[in-house]
């Protein structure tokens, strides 16, 4: 069974009087396991897909399923719980708490999956060594560059243990060697954990990087293609 | 369970302090208004409370003892012969009119004859023994150490009191009241500087009851029962609230304490509400990613509520600190101050109410942690 299923999605947004369709009947399956990416230009509704699909936003029209459940039909507080157990996000700004250190960014939502101190630590720790950042760990934000926060941040929704990885604009704000290290350990989680890994992005660098490449353009899917073997082992 | 709210205090104390010090000021603002209030209005009191005996017998009806009018002289006879009275204790109160140094012109003074025996009850907290003998001597007075400069006087000054000469032997502290100034002489002075009454009649006959008497029951039998009573019986302690009760809400000056409350707590509401949310606001995209985390709504409100109280702790320590040193420096300069721990608790609990309050009201800024704007 695919780990996520999107059943002719429809999506529009009204601003004023004016109506514009962000998706228009998309359906797409997402297999466990893989590094999936959406590119397109902005605004062809990748976000909105990822946003749908993770639960933050309902479509007009359509099914939006994700491990088995149709999100539709789970109640707000359903719908927190599912996102706490199984669900792990990357922003394009890191959003992350400058009192925090790094430690403490990525046990903070283990505390709420009811972890006691020692394990969310251990389990933290271990986030930010699969990462790169085993010798950062006591640096606040403001301490860091915007690559390692941009890591900080993998490892947070890393440590959940999520069965779902999405990733908006993961490599936007950073440079070229970051970008790399992002994407690549991306890829390495959706190997390594069996993680579906959805990824949505512009950034041109990151589909030889990608398994399994959507593109997208005014709502729908143009093109589906498979990253060779090879150059997908690749990182 | 990484202590979110906490660190972000101390991490952005900066972002904090303005509601910390709207807090602290509020809390300061009560509590020195509740003191002030308290020690005007206790010196109402005074007179009663810091004297000794059970049972104060005066006019029908009077409200606050610089209301006192004479009672009949057979009044005495009667509270003598109840088994349970031990002493009966006369205290004259009479108005005069002080005339001083020639540069301050006249003011008006209470006069308060006393007995000048050691064990005497009216004013046993006041003046000790041997302040209280001087007074055997023949027109001498004992003013507040407070009212010398309103006198324009120190001690062994003279000065005329209704027609009669009078001399400063000695200065209290605590013989300040509402009202004007209060001159404490003998019963013998006191009857001298009396033109009115021709010095028969007194205002109050303070009663001491025997050991073990039941000084409610003993009030209830001393008590007329004719329908135009001559005197009335209190027992100190309903007389003492009976004065100040006059004071507080007789004047509406306890209104007014109310409202300053509730401006005091609605300004520091506000200032402290519009802090917390700009510092919720600050990190708005943080708890948004928490919630698309997973981390329930109810979860981040608690961190923001925790924040309101940690703040509402940390202004209420400084506004306390702040009050102390308030307290002290108006004691220092004889200013009537007063607190007890229901005061205080009730301002720490008003002060918790403001920071609760404000959290409530940044709670609502976290409407805006909404995880899809993240996605824009």
């Amino acid at each position: 069974m695919p780990a996520l299923v999107a059943e002719s999605l429809d999506k529009s947004f009204v601003t004023g009087t004016v109506r514009t369709d962000v998706l228009r009947g998309l359906s797409i399956e997402i297999e466990a396991g893989e590094l999936t990416l959406v590119s397109g230009p902005s605004g062809c509704g990748k976000s909105t897909l990822l946003a749908i699909l993770s639960g933050l936003l309902k479509p007009d029209a359509g099914r939006a399923i994700a491990l088995g459940e149709d999100l539709a039909r789970l109640s707000p507080i359903e719908l927190e719980r599912f996102r706490l157990h199984h669900t792990g996000f990357v922003f394009q700004g890191f959003n992350l708490f400058p009192a925090l250190d790094a430690l403490e960014q990525v046990a903070l939502p283990l505390g709420y999956l009811g972890l006691d101190d020692a394990t969310a630590r251990a389990r933290a720790r271990r986030a930010l060594e699969e990462v790169g950042l085993g010798n950062r760990l006591a640096l606040r934000p403001a301490e860091l560059s915007g690559g390692e926060k941009q890591r900080v941040a993998i490892a947070r929704a890393l440590a959940k243990e999520p069965q779902l990885l999405f990733a908006d604009e993961p490599t936007s704000a950073l440079d070229a060697a970051n970008g790399q290290i992002v994407i690549d350990t991306l890829h390495r989680i959706a190997k390594t954990h069996g993680a579906t890994v959805l990824c949505v992005s512009h950034d041109p660098r990151l589909v030889a990087h990608a398994d399994r490449v959507l593109a997208m353009e005014d709502g729908r899917i143009l093109a589906d293609s498979r990253a060779e073997p090879a150059a997908a082992g690749r990182g | 369970m990484v202590p979110l709210a906490r660190k972000t205090l101390v991490y952005e104390w900066r972002r904090f302090l303005p509601s910390l010090f709207a807090v602290a000021f509020s809390g300061l603002l009560l509590l020195v208004q509740a003191a002030l209030v308290l020690g005007i209005f206790e010196s109402a009191a005074v007179y009663i409370t810091r004297s000794g005996g059970d049972l104060w017998v005066g006019h029908p009806g009077t409200q606050s003892i610089e209301l006192g009018r004479p009672i009949p002289n057979d009044t005495e006879i009667r509270l003598r012969m109840d088994p349970a009275v031990a002493r009966v204790e006369p205290f004259i109160w009479i108005d005069g009119d002080w005339r001083g140094p020639s540069d301050r012109g006249g003011l008006s003074v209470f006069v308060s004859g006393v007995d000048t025996r050691a064990d005497a009850m009216v004013f046993a907290d006041v003046l000790p023994a041997t302040l209280r003998a001087m007074l055997d001597e023949p027109d001498s007075v004992i003013v507040d150490r407070a009212d010398l400069a309103k006198l324009g006087l120190g001690i062994g000054g003279r000065a005329v009191v209704n027609g009669h000469r009078v001399r400063i032997v000695g200065v209290a502290n605590g013989l300040r009241a509402l009202g004007g100034v209060n001159i404490v002489a003998s019963l013998e002075t006191a009857r001298r500087l009396d033109n009115d009454h021709g010095g028969t009649e007194v205002a109050y006959y303070v009663v001491r009851l025997r050991d073990g008497a039941d000084a409610d029951a003993v009030r209830a039998r001393l008590q007329p029962t004719t329908a135009t009573k001559r005197y009335e019986v209190w027992t100190r302690g309903a007389f003492a609230h009976r004065a100040v009760t006059y004071w507080m809400f007789g004047t509406g000056a306890g209104l007014g304490v109310v409202l300053l409350a509730l401006v005091v707590f609605c300004v520091g509401a506000i200032i402290t509400s519009q802090t917390l949310m700009g510092a919720v606001a600050g990190s708005i995209r943080e708890y948004a990613t928490l919630h698309a985390l997973g981390v329930a709504f109810g979860d981040l409100r608690r961190v923001v509520l925790q924040q309101a109280g940690w703040v509402g702790a940390a202004g209420l320590a400084v506004g306390g600190v702040l009050t102390a040193i308030v307290i002290v420096l108006a004691k220092h300069h004889d200013v009537p101050v007063q607190l007890d721990a229901i005061t205080v608790a009730a301002c720490a609990a008003l002060v918790m109410g403001i920071a609760l309050v404000s959290g409530l009201a940044a709670v609502r800024a976290l409407r805006h942690a909404d995880p899809a704007m993240l996605l824009r």
